[in-house]
């Protein structure tokens, strides 16, 4: 018997046999996409954690100085508590420019479709470009400095290029609809009814809107925070973009292990503690009721 | 207490106008500055004078006869036409199987399809470059189409698991019971119902593709230079008026697939992800 057809042989037996066991079809079914992700993205993870206790590059000794290095002395609590402290100001601002939104697409709008069409596409759009957009109006001569000349608020350009302030502003711009999105979502499978019964019983809108519509849609609300606060705290393309040195975020730091120290043990210790940040933050958002709709993405 | 009242009742008749109002500023706060860029991709002057005084299609044409920028697209292409197909594979093959089969680790193999997106990019990124480091497969086209693959999984996967679910199994019963095997029922029955989705997923996940950086940037060589590892590198390392026209075709780019995809599956599949 030829080789090809011993070949042929055992691949029909093998069809066979996965047409007639439903467990062989399920193991190919789950197993194929459960195996790509568990070796390309898990052991990568897991390779990361490994790393981040040798003292040097593979092989090295154990040991726990690089988390010491990070947790004692200034240097990385800085950097650590400017990114908490970008990610919590940007969620808020998030938050409360994508609830208006939300609520005037499901309220006040006859077109929610061009509207959310319209919120969506700058979404779609590359990051990098997005940031570029951003680049043009804040550095110095750009558009935001000509509009405040010629309103007389500024008398000469300077530009907000690597401050604070543009970094704040650059993570609110890319996350504003990616919380737009659960917001919505919440309002609309919210019972109209409701509103009109608590206006009946004589509340006004904002005591409506506080005891009712903002309860209601709460854990749309939390889905919203969780998937903004986790891209932002992790942020990296954004702070090197607008913020430069002056603003340095921990996804800058991890990167500049990687890139410039090569200190990969050190960056895999800063990974790890974005981490398990991340990890903490989405356990703190389904305790709170968000779970199952903790699934959205952007490019960060 | 008065002046919660008055308050109270000017927003009762006045909320809705307010609430468009700011909808209307949103909105424009979002649009200003892409449309900016579409501007100065026209201006005479090149990058840093706003406004432009004189209008062109210069760099538009510099863009076109600029081999590194053709080639960088060519490598995007090449990247996100290899990724892409596995990715809905693969989405395909884990959505069928949640979708028609009850077996342990269901609710892990859905967390795990999710995983990548929640993990920061970055993080990722690094994870990746030691792994491959570790196994010895070397940056080049291969693992920066691994790397695609890991990232769009979960796009496609999210569109496509609810397509699967929401389609009337009553069918595929149907067809069984008058002998058809599983395959055959699935080749000839479920797939050309749930075809929309799939095709809906696959531009999701080719769009994230296309536009994929950060993973990019750390898993792959010199020679896998994608348009947005180029891109960055033009903003990073000195301005070039070519930004803003790539940027516009970027801008272009996305428009056009997110209206086929909304035309597939209608809006809501694409934007709220079940």
């Amino acid at each position: 018997m030829s080789v090809a057809n011993r070949g042929r042989q055992v691949l029909e037996s093998g069809a066979e046999y996965v047409r007639e066991h439903r467990r062989a079809r399920l193991g190919l079914l789950v197993g194929i996409p459960a195996s790509v992700l568990v070796a390309f993205f898990i052991l990568p993870l897991l390779t990361m954690a490994w790393m981040s206790f040798l003292a040097d590059m593979p092989p090295a000794p154990l040991t726990l100085e690089h988390y010491i290095r990070i947790f004692t002395g200034d240097t990385y609590i800085t950097v650590l508590w400017r990114t908490a402290v970008l990610t919590v100001q940007s969620t808020i601002i998030v938050v409360v420019l994508g609830y208006v939104l939300a609520y005037s697409i499901a309220r006040f709008t006859k077109r929610a479709t061009i509207v959310l069409l319209l919120i969506i596409l700058p979404f779609w759009t590359n990051y990098i470009v997005r940031m570029y957009a951003l680049i043009n109006i804040f550095q110095s001569g750009g558009v935001l400095d000509t509009v405040m000349i010629l309103v007389g608020l500024a008398n000469e350009p300077s530009g907000i290029m690597y401050s604070h302030t543009a970094v704040l502003i650059g993570l609110a711009y890319v996350w504003l609809p990616l919380a737009t999105f659960p917001f919505y979502a919440s309002l609309t499978n919210m019972d109209g009814d409701l509103i009109d019964a608590s206006k009946d019983l004589g509340a006004g809108p904002i005591k409506t809107f506080l005891r009712v519509t903002l309860p209601m849609t709460k854990n749309g609300v939390i889905a919203g925070i969780v998937l903004v606060a986790i891209p932002a705290f992790g942020s990296f393309i954004t702070p090197a973009l607008l913020g430069g040195t002056n603003v340095l975020m921990v996804g800058m730091v991890i990167e500049q292990q990687f890139a410039a120290s090569f200190n990969w043990p050190f960056g895999s210790a800063l990974g790890m503690v974005v981490t398990v940040g991340v990890v903490l933050l989405i356990g703190v958002g389904s305790w709170l009721g968000a779970g199952g709709k903790l699934a959205g993405g952007g490019d960060e | 207490m008065s002046a919660l009242n008055t308050l109270e009742g000017f927003i009762h008749r006045h909320g809705d106008r307010i609430g468009r109002g700011l909808m209307v500023l949103i909105l424009t706060l979002i649009w200003i500055p892409i449309g900016v860029v579409v501007l100065m991709s026209f201006a005479g002057e090149g990058v840093l004078s706003f406004p432009p005084e004189t209008y062109t299609v210069r760099w538009y044409a510099e863009v076109l006869n600029n081999d590194d920028a053709i080639s960088a697209t060519l490598t995007s292409l090449r990247v996100s036409l290899v990724a892409t197909p596995i990715t809905v594979l693969i989405s395909l093959l884990a959505a069928y199987g949640v979708a028609r089969y009850d077996f342990r680790g269901k609710n892990a193999l859905q967390a795990l399809l999710t995983l990548p997106i929640i993990v920061p990019l970055v993080v990722t990124g690094v994870a990746m470059t030691l792994f491959f480091g570790n196994i010895n497969l070397s940056s080049g086209f291969t693992t920066v189409v691994i790397a695609h693959i890991v990232r769009t999984v979960p796009f496609a996967a999210l569109i496509i698991i609810p397509t699967v679910i929401g389609f009337d199994r009553t069918l595929e019963e149907a067809s069984k019971d008058l002998g058809a095997s599983e395959l055959r029922t699935f080749r000839r029955v479920t797939l050309p119902n749930i075809m929309p989705g799939v095709i809906a997923g696959g531009l999701l996940a080719f769009t994230v593709s296309f536009n994929e950086f950060v993973y990019t940037y750390f898993v792959r060589d010199t020679a896998t230079q994608t348009l947005p590892v180029y891109l960055w590198g033009l903003i990073r390392y000195g301005f070039s008026p070519e930004v803003n026209v790539i940027s516009v075709l970027f801008l272009l780019l996305a428009a056009g697939i997110l209206l086929v995809a909304v035309s597939l599956t209608g809006l809501k599949q694409v934007i709220l992800r079940g």
